[in-house]
């Protein structure tokens, strides 16, 4: 005859308790995965762009060489922010000729700015025109006070400019006004600065 | 009217590749001419779209010499310059008959003329020396010279335009009252003004019109606005070249001292960096300049003066018969204490 025992496992109320939280946990690890992959992507997306946005339309203040009784002075000024020093230091030359003085000064008032180029190895070119054909008429100290107010607005703005060359649509020339030699590189020269 | 064949240059067709040959059937086409006036010969440079053949004749009475193209037409983009530096008188383009030619006037120091070409960019270079013609300079007489640059003028460059009159003007009134001034009371000193009318000259003129007369001393006038003077030097920064150019052979291994010669253009200043200060500084205080020190910039009109050289900037409303008395007694004091 047999016998039929039936034995109760031991820890079995134990066991029921491990798996019911091991489910609970595995749960809640779940909804957190699950809202970690959908959900904070979906906060950063709406939040990177407006901080980008913002910082890009948060002026930078730069300071201009501006033409003033015949001598440079520092004058700041907000330009909008670019994405490269190049850009940047086109916004800085476009800050002078805007500038309600700078625009009225000897030789600045006769000629647009057409382009700036930054080369590789710090030099920048300003390319400028004369505005309707003009001819630009100067002494040679308004000459020399209208190109160092370009190459010290930039100088002193761009560590990376290291010198400053001038062009006239697009090419070399001797002079802008009859006086000062064009065919070389300029430094700033603060010299030429009101202290 | 004899002529004599001077050079003909076929060896361009027979280096130059395929390109040359191209253009050679096309004869010869001129970009840019350039001059240069130095002591001893005037320098004429024909820059061309590309390297062609070419004939140099010199005329039978020696007062013309002719370039034309061996082969086909010749052509010019260029203006011809006017030199008058004493060698050369003026360089023309002449149409006869069917073709075209380049006539450089000869002036009556011109002696022997010498033709080369250069590469990179393709150019004609032709050299007249000074002659035994030459007229003996103004050094030869023991007088020193001093050259006075009026400047602008032309019927392009007027300079400034103000209600006082036009600088071009002024300058051209103020170097002949220097000019009377300094004669009246030095008579070891000989004055030349660069122009004597209203005429178009180029910076590079002024400077050759010095040098090949032998200039001790420079003087370019401008005029501005107000009733200062001021007074400018080169930047001394702006030296010679840092290191000569290292001598190279042409394609037809001419001698490259020529080509030397024309890169040393534009920084005789270098040279009389010092001389140019001293004469800055005396009118400078003269002047009553602020500080009494001449202000130094990259001036495109004295930086290939063989002389001591300056820019005075004379306010338009100054006392011009002061400004002249003035600028002439430190022209003359300058030159008494460097003889």
């Amino acid at each position: 005859m047999s016998e039929r025992i039936d034995r109760k496992i031991p820890g079995d109320w134990l066991l029921t308790v491990v798996a019911v939280a091991l489910a609970a946990v595995l749960c809640i690890g779940g909804v957190l995965w699950w809202r970690m992959r959908a959900a904070p992507p979906a906060t950063n997306a709406a939040q990177q762009p407006a901080t980008a946005a913002q910082r890009l339309n948060e002026p930078l203040v730069i300071t201009l060489s501006v033409p003033v009784d015949g001598l440079l002075v520092a004058v700041q000024a907000p330009v909008t922010r670019q994405p490269d020093t190049q850009s940047l230091a086109r916004e800085s030359l476009a800050a002078l000729f805007a500038d309600p003085t700078g625009s009225k000064a000897p030789v600045l008032k006769d000629l647009r700015l057409r382009g700036v180029y930054l080369d590789a190895v710090g030099t920048c070119y300003i390319d400028l025109a004369p505005v309707e054909q003009r001819e630009v008429r100067a002494s040679v100290w308004e000459e020399l006070i209208a190109l160092y107010a370009m190459v010290n607005t930039l100088s002193q703005n761009f560590e990376e400019i290291r010198q400053v060359r001038f062009l006239v649509d697009g090419r070399e020339v001797q002079t802008l006004a009859g006086h000062i030699e064009l065919s070389r590189k300029f430094t700033k020269r603060m010299d030429l600065v009101k202290q | 009217m004899r002529k004599h064949l001077i050079l003909l240059f076929i060896a361009v067709l027979m280096l130059a590749p395929r390109a040359d040959a191209v253009s050679s059937e096309k004869g010869l086409m001129v970009k840019n001419v350039r001059f240069f006036s130095y002591a001893a010969f005037t320098r004429i440079v024909f820059e061309l779209d590309a390297a062609a053949p070419y004939v140099v004749m010199k005329s039978d009475d020696g007062r013309s010499v002719t370039l034309s193209a061996y082969n086909g037409p010749l052509s010019a983009t260029a203006s011809m310059p006017a030199v008058r530096d004493g060698v050369v008188k003026t360089v023309e383009l002449r149409q006869e008959s069917s073709r075209s030619t380049i006539v450089l006037q000869l002036d009556a120091a011109a002696g022997e003329v010498k033709d080369f070409v250069l590469r990179g960019p393709d150019r004609i270079v032709l050299d007249v020396m000074k002659g035994a013609g030459a007229a003996p300079t103004v050094q030869a007489e023991r007088r020193k010279l001093i050259v006075l640059d009026p400047g602008h003028g032309g019927g392009k460059d007027a300079g400034l335009v103000t209600a006082q009159g036009q600088e071009k003007a002024m300058t051209l009134e103020l170097a002949v009252a220097i000019k009377r001034q300094l004669l009246k009371k030095n008579a070891e000193l000989a004055v030349i003004l660069t122009r004597e009318r209203d005429q178009t000259l180029s910076l590079d003129d002024r400077a050759g019109v010095a040098n090949a007369a032998g200039a001790v001393l420079f003087v370019s006038l401008h005029a501005a606005l107000g009733a200062g003077s001021r007074v400018y030097i080169v930047d001394p920064d702006e030296g010679p070249l840092a290191t000569a150019p290292a001598a190279h052979k042409t394609f037809l291994d001419f001698d490259a001292g020529n080509e030397q010669q024309e890169r040393v253009w534009g920084s005789q200043q270098a040279s009389h960096t010092k001389a140019s200060g001293e004469l800055g500084r005396r009118l400078a205080l003269q002047l009553g300049m602020p500080g009494g020190e001449p202000v130094q910039a990259p001036l495109a009109g004295l930086k290939a003066v063989d002389a001591a050289a300056v820019v005075v900037e004379v306010g338009m409303g100054q006392d011009r018969s002061w400004v002249a008395e003035t600028v002439a007694e430190g022209i003359a004091s300058y030159v008494r204490e460097n003889r």
